[in-house]
Order: C-alpha cells, then structure tokens, then sequence
C-alpha cells in the first residue's frame, strides 16, 4: 500500500510541457546562415491571433499539414520562421508551436525554428534556430 | 441456548482496541507531510496554462526551474508578472536567478537543466519573448512550456 501510494504521489508533482530547444545567444561577429530562399517557411502570427502563411491566413490544421509537407523533403536544412507580434497571446504561440512539433514527429528529427518578433514594421534581431541542426 | 443467554445478559459492545491508533495516526502524519512538502513555492501569479496534444512530462524534478507569468494574485495590479521563487520580479533578474538556481545543482542536473514557463493563455507574447531572451542570454536553452494534455481528436 505505501508502494502504491509513493508511486501515485511521485508521478503526481511532474509537470507537463512542450519541450523546446533555443538557439544559444547571438554572438557579436555572427555568422550569417546560408539558407536557400525556398527553405525558409515564413509563418506569421499577428496582433488579432491570426495564422499567415505566405499571404494566406490559414488554420492550425492546415498549417500542420502544410509544414509537414514542407519539412518531409529535407528535414535537417528546411527551416520554419516564426514571426510574432507583441500583442499576440501567448496561447496563440502556443498552440502554433504544438502544431509544429506535431507535424515533425513522424520525420524523427528535432524542429528548426527560426524566431523573431516584430516590433513597429522592423523585425528584431533574431536569428534563432531551435533544435540542434 | 437460551439459558446461556439468560445468564449473560449483558450486551454492551466490546471495547475497541486501541492499540493500532498510534500507528494510524503516524500514517496520516507522514502522508501529509509528504504532501505539503510537495509544494514549495507559493503561487502570486494567477494563471492558466494552454492546452497541448504534443506534452511530455519533465523528466527530472531536481533539473528544472519554474518561472510563472501571470497576474498577480491579490490584484496589486492589472499588469502581467514574472515570478521567480516566491517573489515577483522583472526580466532583469532572471540572469541572477538561473545563475543562482544553476549553482544549487548537480553537475548532472546543470547539464540536463530545463526551465518550465508556466505562463498563461493571455499573456502578450512581448512578455513570453523577454522571458526567453533573458534566459538564452544565461545559456538556459532547454525550455518547456507549461501545458495540460489535450485529448487527440
């Protein structure tokens, strides 16, 4: 019985979450990456909440669907750029992030996400790519 | 039958034993000092974690910091906080909180270390975002965000 119960009141605490992986701090003499153009997969998410995908405001669903396709070709190289505003809520971020997790679960390979907010029309500096290349 | 009956017409219920009663009282001691222990942090932030499918649990309690953004909860304002520890503070501290938290540890709870943002649905992600920039400038790059599981449809 106490077994038991160390077992239900141990596993009770964990918390749950969406594991992620950020970029380590820019550094003063950056590098910059060379991708190609066509591997970048622009996603913005703007001040109402709304999902743009290359001009087209689109669902988590098809957003899902949509950077599945996109990363099946070349996984490691293909990158997913984020672009939030302040004002989005962070459940908006959230879900977003969960629909690009769910869609490179099958590839067996880590997200490369690139992060930057926007700030007036200027994007700030932020040449993040989470997960390991 | 009857006659023995007549004889012994006492029927008072026996006393109960109470020889046991220290040990249960000694469980439900234990049981609640274990469970208050669990919660070492007093929550001033007010919140609601977003619902995923894609969760997992954190995997090591010793190797994971917690950091609540929320409104506060005596209503001392309207504006969204960060809290640290028990007490609320601003992006400025985390750098000194992660180095704090990060001395506390083991060497192999500091590699595997991962910082659980436990923020709510409303939160704007200016917020969220100078969260995540103060803790990539203390090499703090494993995050978690904070969720409840979502059944799949």
């Amino acid at each position: 019985m106490l077994l038991i119960f160390f077992l239900v009141t141990s596993s009770m605490d964990a918390g749950k979450g969406l594991n992620r992986q950020m970029p380590p701090p820019p550094q003063d003499q950056e590098q910059v990456a060379d991708i190609l153009e066509s591997d970048i997969m622009t996603v913005v998410l703007d001040a109402d909440n709304r999902l743009t995908l290359n001009g087209d405001t689109v669902s988590l669903q098809q957003l899902q669907r949509e950077v599945r396709e996109f990363a099946a070709v070349n996984p490691k190289h293909r990158v997913v750029a984020i672009k939030t505003d302040p004002q989005t809520k962070y459940d908006a971020y959230f879900q977003l992030q969960n629909a690009i997790v769910a869609a490179y679960k099958p590839l067996n390979c880590p997200p490369r996400v690139s992060e930057v907010m926007m700030e007036g029309d200027e994007a700030v500096s932020d040449e993040g790519k989470g997960g390991q290349p | 039958m009857i006659r023995r009956h007549f004889r012994r017409p006492d029927h008072s219920v026996p006393e109960l034993n109470m020889a046991s009663l220290p040990d249960l009282i000694f469980t439900v001691l234990f049981f609640f000092m274990i469970v208050t222990h669990m919660r070492d942090v007093e929550k001033q932030v007010q919140y609601q974690v977003p619902t995923g499918s894609e969760v997992e649990k954190l995997a090591h309690k010793g190797s994971v910091i917690h950091i609540y953004i929320g409104k506060p909860i005596d209503g001392s304002s309207d504006e969204y906080c960060i809290q640290l520890n028990n007490q609320l503070a601003t992006v400025s501290d985390i750098a000194r909180f992660v180095e704090t938290e990060r001395k506390g540890m083991s060497e192999e709870d500091r590699e595997r270390m991962t910082v659980s943002i436990e923020a709510d649905r409303d939160v704007p992600m200016s917020v969220v975002n100078d969260v995540k920039q103060a803790l990539r400038q203390s090499y703090a790059l494993n995050v978690s965000y904070a969720a409840s599981e979502r059944k799949k449809n």
